[in-house]
Formats: C-alpha cells, structure tokens, sequence
C-alpha cells in the first residue's frame, strides 16, 4: 500500500483523538493525553514519509478528489508547500503536546485541554492540505473556534472569556472578507463557463481557480472612479482574512490578548497552527496575487508596517509573554512581507516566506515553552520580579538562549552558517532591498531593518532582564521534569541548525509548488497579466554593506541590551517612566485598547446599536400593542353578538340561510 | 289527485309556522313542539316526491326520520326536566350563562 492513501489520515488521526480524548479522557491518566499525542505522532510520520518522498521528485503531487455535492468537491492536495506545511505543524503541535503533558499535570480540566488541543491540530492539518478553497475555508473555521476554545480554557476568568471573545470576534471580520472573496470568485467563475461544467472539473479546487486567473483579471469594476480588476478584489479580499488570522495590522490585536490561554496554548497558537493559517493561505492562492501586482503591494506595505509597529511594542512590555506576542506579530509581519515581495522575485517569495514561517514556528514554539516553563517553575510572567533564572533552571535558559540566537537572526553573511532565523529573515531583508531597486518604494527595506534592529533589542532585554542578574522578587524555581525539557532540547536544535541544513534545498522544493502534475503556472506570464514585470533575479549582487546589513543592526540590538540590561551601564529611569511621551506611547500600546475598544467599539457600535436597538424596539413595540389594541377593541364590539338568547341566535341563522339564497339566487341569474 | 304543489304548500305553511314559533316563544317545550313541526313539514315534502316520483327511497327516508324526531324528542325532554330541576322554570331565554 502506498503512503499516498494513508494521506487522508493526516488530519483524521487528531479528529478521532479529539472525539476519544473529549469523552473517555476523565477516566484515564493524565486526561487520556496519550490518545492525542499518539495521533499526532501518527500525522506526523505520515507526514514526513511524504515529505521525504516528494524530496526526491517534488513534480509528482498528491491530489485526490471525493464528489461532493453539485460541482464541489472534497479532497487532498499534498505538494511540496503543504507537505513542509504538514511536518512542520504536526511536529511541532506533538512537541507541544508532550510538553504539555508536565505543563498542565496540575490542571483539573486536562482531558477538554487535551481534546481541544487534538481539535486544534486536525483543523490546521485541514487546512493545510485542502484541494479548494471551500473545503480551506470550513477548516479555516475551525481553527478559528478551537483558538476560542482554548484561549478561553480558564474560562472562570473573566479576562479569559473576554480575550476568548476578542480573538473570536476580530478574527471574524477577516473571515467575513475572506468567505466574500469566495462567493465572489465562485459567482465571476460560474458566470465564466456559463453554466457548462464538465463532469470531474470541481470549480472552487485550486488548479480550476488558477485556470481562470486571465479571464478574472480581464473582468473590471468601477469603485470609486477606479477601474479595479476582479481579481485584485478577490485577493483583496482573501488577504483580509489573512490579516485577521495572522495577527496582521489593523486586526492584531487579538494576538497579545490571546496570551489568556495556558502558555502551551500561545505556544500552538503562534508557531503551529492559527497565525500561520493566514501567511498559508496567501502562499496557496499565490499565482491570483501574483497576477493582481496592486494586492501584492498591500501586502507588503502591510506586512512592512506590521513588522515594525509590533517591535516598538514588544519593546517596552515586562510580561514575559506579552513580548513574545508582539515578537509574534512583528514576525508574521516579516513573512507578509516576504510575500508581498513576490512583484520583483515571483513565486520566489513563497519559498522565503516560508521558510521564514517554518524557522519561526520552531524558535516561537521553543520561547513560548520556555516562557512556560519559567512561568511554571516560578508562577510569574512579570519580567520585573524575575531575574536571575539561569541559576535555577539552566537547560530552560540555555534553550532560550538558542531561540533568541534565531529570532534576532545572527550568522555570517554569505555562507550558510547561522541561526535558522538568518538564513529566513535575511533572504526578506534583501527581496525587501531588491524591491526598492527596482522602482518600487524603499519603505519595506527601511521598516524591515529598523525592526531587525528592535527585535534584537527586546528578545535580548527579555533574556538579560529573565535570566541573569539578581533575583528580584522571592521565588522558589526548580527545573522543569524531563516531559518539558526533552521538547525545549529537541526544539532548540532545529532553531539553532534547521535553517542551515535546509536552506539549500528548500528554496528548490517549494518553488515546484506551482509548477508539478497538479498545476503549472507561468509567472511572467502573470505578472504580465498584472502589467508588470518580474526581475531577473539570477545572479543578483547587492552591495556590501547591504547583505551585513541585518546582522549589524541584530549585533547593535544586542550591544544595547546588553549594556542596558546586563551590565546596566545606563540608567533608563529616565527614559523608562511615565513622564516620556514616547515610553507612555508605546507602553499602552498606542492607546490601540483606547481606540479599537472603548471609542470605537463602545461609543460608535455598541452604542450606536444600543440607539438603533432602542427606536426599534420602540417602533416594535407600537406595532405590536397597535394590533393587539385594535383586535381587543374589535372584540368588545363583536362580543355583544353573543346575547346567550337562543331565539336570537335562531334568528340570526335563519336570516343567514335566507339571505344566502337570494344570494345564490341572484348569482345564477347572472351567469 | 292533489296537485304536487298543495302539498309543497302545506308544507311550507307549516314549516313557517314552526319557524315563527321557533323565534317568538321562549318555552322550551313549545320550542322543541315547534322543532316537531319543522322537522315534519320536511317529512311531507319527502313523501310528497316519493309518491310522485314513484319512489319508495323518500318514504323510506321519512321512516328514518320519525325515529329520529323521537329520539330527539326524549333527549330533549331529558334535559328539559334536569333544567327544570335546576331553575323551576324552563323559560328558556332566562338560561343565558353563555353570553357576553
């Protein structure tokens, strides 16, 4: 039997164990965690037999289809994005979970974390590797529920249940978007092959959509005076949802707050599944931005500002997960980028972005288990009573040394020697260059570097303030139980030397991902659709001082933090305090809580409903008592009929039946 | 022979009588007296057809319908005679508990 037919599994396997765990788990040890770490380890062998094979002739996909109903389909569609996508989330996802198995012996409710974990995981292997879009959007939805779930797990917490909610409602609006995009591309292709669809061609399956990307970008409407082609909408559209799930300006801001969840929710959350869920899917309908050049330089500027705007923020937070979050955000920022760079490197830029999200779901997961497993030993995550960690947990802090190494990116420039983190950003960095050199705008480069720069600074201000110096506060540690520090060991290898084994041949895999048995798309072709033009990329030479670039502005980062914060060389009462316009700026966060929240949430929605809701009601009311009153009335009246006398009521009969006759009398006589 | 329509008159006659009666009194032995009278002004009307018609169903029918009359009759007696029980009087157009 082939591995091919056990593909379907991948997904299947946590779905049972997410079924199992949720109804048998309270009977067995610790919340029956073996059914969802068995599962996900099946996934995930399943998983990397693909992968390997594929490795070795990347043209030959997996695609199998299932009739659906109509002319949509349900189906499996494994090349070589999904199959690194498939790895890496059911890797990491099992990490976690073992990790998970220490982090949460303490908790009463083990078997619904467990469940939903398991829950989690199958939605995002789902969507990983649907064949439509449809079939990506119901998995989509899912991600989105469980994320609820489990950002909500301690839901006794008021705090808790309102992150839950936030998560739930914000990420709603890029879904909305995102299922318009769908209608709308179902609708323009319908209307396409006029009604005439030949048996086996499923409309909404990804090589169909690709198929009618010409005739899309021919279909225009105005808006606004601007002729905007329909596939630019679409896409548009499409990145909407992105936003939403991948924690993308403006709609990021569930992401910080979502840290309400257990650590090893976080953890999940931000490396495996959920935020990568948007970056994925921008990647798998890349050929549609491809050919729409305007969408792709939203997303890059968006991508650009998001990077930087979310390290000014994780700069001056001093919960330990907060910064993580921002880290998150500011990463993903780096991946949307990566993306949108596709104008001048093509298809290219999925291979990067990629390769960026692989890299950081591997350090991401390995900080926010570390942060776990410090918040576990020590039962704080304020950054200003912490200190002097290492001591008491050195496996834990050796590790975060490792996955900071990769977030802030050092290596050699120019050989393949570095952290995983790098040999991903730096490829960014330069398409980021690329781009301002060939007439586009220099603001991707500049943001990307500046945040370089501060995400050197704050990952390394987390590390110094955590763990070295002295305790600042009483805290009894201890090191974490092995079921915690074999995870963080085995994660801080692949952060510290995935990127450099992989970095050669990834680039090569992913870019048959749109040129194999399933699909084969011309990118100049499509870029010229878009009416532009791809550069030649082959063999480019940036200057010097440019590809040292990232790594310098990395070793400043981690020069000021360590003159700060370790050796605390300079007092920053001064700059840290209340009275700095800046500091107060970005410690709430640019007032975004102020703004989204309570102005524009509270005073124009909610209250602007509550007004609505109060003319409504009234107007309801009117109507409602108005027929009441008339049928009471009526009733007064007609009641006098009944007089109880049984002569009159024989009279009334009689006179009915008489005056019927005429009636029928007169009819007849008519006709 | 009697002409058809003599006997559709009598009919007739007599069931405008029971209908006056029916609407005018309000003892309920001479409402049900008139319901009696009603009911046969039918029956000689069935008859009436049934010899005309050389028929013997409308007579038949008229034989069903006397049963019936009886019937009725001692139904409505019965709850006459409790209704007298109830109120010493059967002034029918006293009993109006059923109204407004």
């Amino acid at each position: 039997m082939a591995i091919e037919d056990l593909a379907f599994l991948i997904p299947i396997l946590p779905a049972l164990a997410f079924v199992l765990t949720f109804f048998l788990g309270k009977k067995l040890p610790s919340g029956g965690a073996m059914i969802p770490i068995a599962a996900i380890t099946g996934s995930f062998l399943i998983s990397i037999v693909i992968t390997i094979n594929m490795l070795a002739n990347p043209e030959h996909v997996i695609s199998q289809s299932y009739h659906w109903f109509s002319i949509l389909n349900l189906g499996i569609l494994i090349d070589p994005l999904a199959a690194v996508m498939l790895s890496m989330v059911s890797f990491v996802s099992l990490l976690i979970h073992i990790f998970a198995l220490g982090y949460m012996s303490h908790d009463k409710a083990q078997s619904r974390y467990f469940a939903e974990t398991a829950l989690f995981t199958a939605a995002m292997l789902g969507v990983v590797l649907s064949d439509n879009i449809l079939q990506f959007f119901i998995c989509w939805e899912l991600v989105g529920l469980s994320s609820y779930l489990l950002i909500g797990f301690w839901f006794e917490k008021p705090s808790a249940a309102s992150a839950a909610k936030k998560a739930f409602l914000t990420t709603r609006i890029g879904d909305v978007m995102f299922l318009a995009g769908i209608i709308l591309l179902f609708t323009d292709i319908f209307k396409l092959v006029n009604g005439t669809i030949p048996d086996g061609v499923y409309l909404l399956r990804f090589d169909e959509i690709f198929s009618f990307i010409p005739e899309l970008s021919a279909m225009t409407a105005t808006i606004l005076g601007y002729e905007i082609s329909h596939l630019t909408i679409i896409t548009l559209l499409f990145f909407g949802g992105a936003v939403g799930k991948s924690g993308q300006f403006p709609l990021h801001v569930w992401l910080p707050d979502a840290m309400e969840g257990p650590t090893t929710v976080s953890a999940l959350i931000h490396a495996a599944t959920m935020v990568t869920a948007g970056v994925y899917l921008v990647a798998r309908t890349f050929p549609m931005f491809l050919a729409a050049p305007q969408s792709l330089i939203i997303v890059a500027y968006v991508g650009a500002f998001t990077a930087l705007f979310a390290a000014t923020m994780g700069l001056v937070m001093n919960d330990l997960k907060r910064v993580l979050a921002f880290s998150t955000i500011s990463q993903l920022g780096y991946m949307t980028l990566g993306l949108g760079m596709g104008a001048v490197i093509g298809a290219e830029a999925v291979g990067i972005s990629i390769f960026h999200l692989i890299n950081h779901a591997f350090f991401k997961a390995l900080l926010f288990l570390c942060a776990g497993s410090v918040i576990h030993a020590v039962g704080t995550h304020d950054m200003r009573q912490l200190g002097g960690v290492a001591k008491v947990m050195p496996i834990t802090a050796a590790t975060m040394f490792a996955a900071a190494l990769a977030l802030a990116g050092l290596g050699i420039p120019g050989t393949r020697i570095g952290a995983s983190g790098f040999l991903s950003k730096d490829p960014i960095i330069e398409a980021a260059y690329l781009f301002g050199e060939h007439g586009g705008s220099w603001f991707p480069y500049v943001f990307a570097i500046v945040a370089a720069l501060l995400t050197s600074l704050y990952i390394f201000r987390l590390l110094f303030m955590t763990f070295t110096g002295e305790p600042r506060s009483d805290y009894g540690g201890h090191e974490s139980p092995a079921s915690m520090t074999v995870p963080l060991g085995i994660l801080g290898v692949f952060a510290l030397i995935f990127g450099a084994l992989t970095t050669k041949v990834f680039n090569g895999f992913l870019s048959t991902t749109f040129l194999n048995d399933f699909v084969h798309m011309d990118f100049h072709e499509l870029a010229g659709l878009g009416g532009y033009e791809l550069a030649h990329t082959a063999g480019h030479h940036e200057p010097l001082l440019i590809l040292w670039m990232p790594i310098i502005v990395a070793l400043i980062g981690l020069l000021i933090a360590f003159v700060v914060y370790y050796l605390k060389l300079i007092d920053m009462s001064d700059i840290v305090s209340r009275n700095n316009p800046v500091y107060k700026l970005l410690y709430n966060r640019y007032y975004q809580h102020q703004i989204f929240t309570e102005l524009f949430s509270i005073k124009f929605i909610y209250e602007g409903i509550a007004l609505a809701g109060f003319y409504l009601e009234k107007s309801l009311d009117w109507i409602v008592s108005g027929i009441s009153g008339f049928i009471i009335e009526a009733g007064e009246v007609l009641k006098k009929a009944q007089t109880g006398v049984i002569q009159q009521y024989a009279t009334a009969i009689i006179t009915g039946v008489g005056l019927l006759l005429i009636l029928v009398e007169l009819v007849t006589e008519v006709f | 022979m009697i002409p058809l329509n003599c006997y559709l008159g009598l009919s007739a006659i007599i069931f405008a009588i029971g209908l006056y009666g029916l609407i005018s009194q309000s003892n309920g032995i001479r409402i049900l007296m008139r319901v009696e009278l009603m009911l046969n002004s039918a029956n000689i009307n069935f008859v009436a057809f049934s010899s005309y018609n050389d028929d013997l169903t409308g007579q038949v029918f008229v034989l069903f319908s006397i049963a019936l009359a009886a019937a009725e009759a001692v139904i409505g007696f019965a709850i006459l005679i409790s209704i007298y029980r109830m109120h010493d009087s059967i002034d029918l157009s006293k009993l109006n508990l059923l109204r407004w």
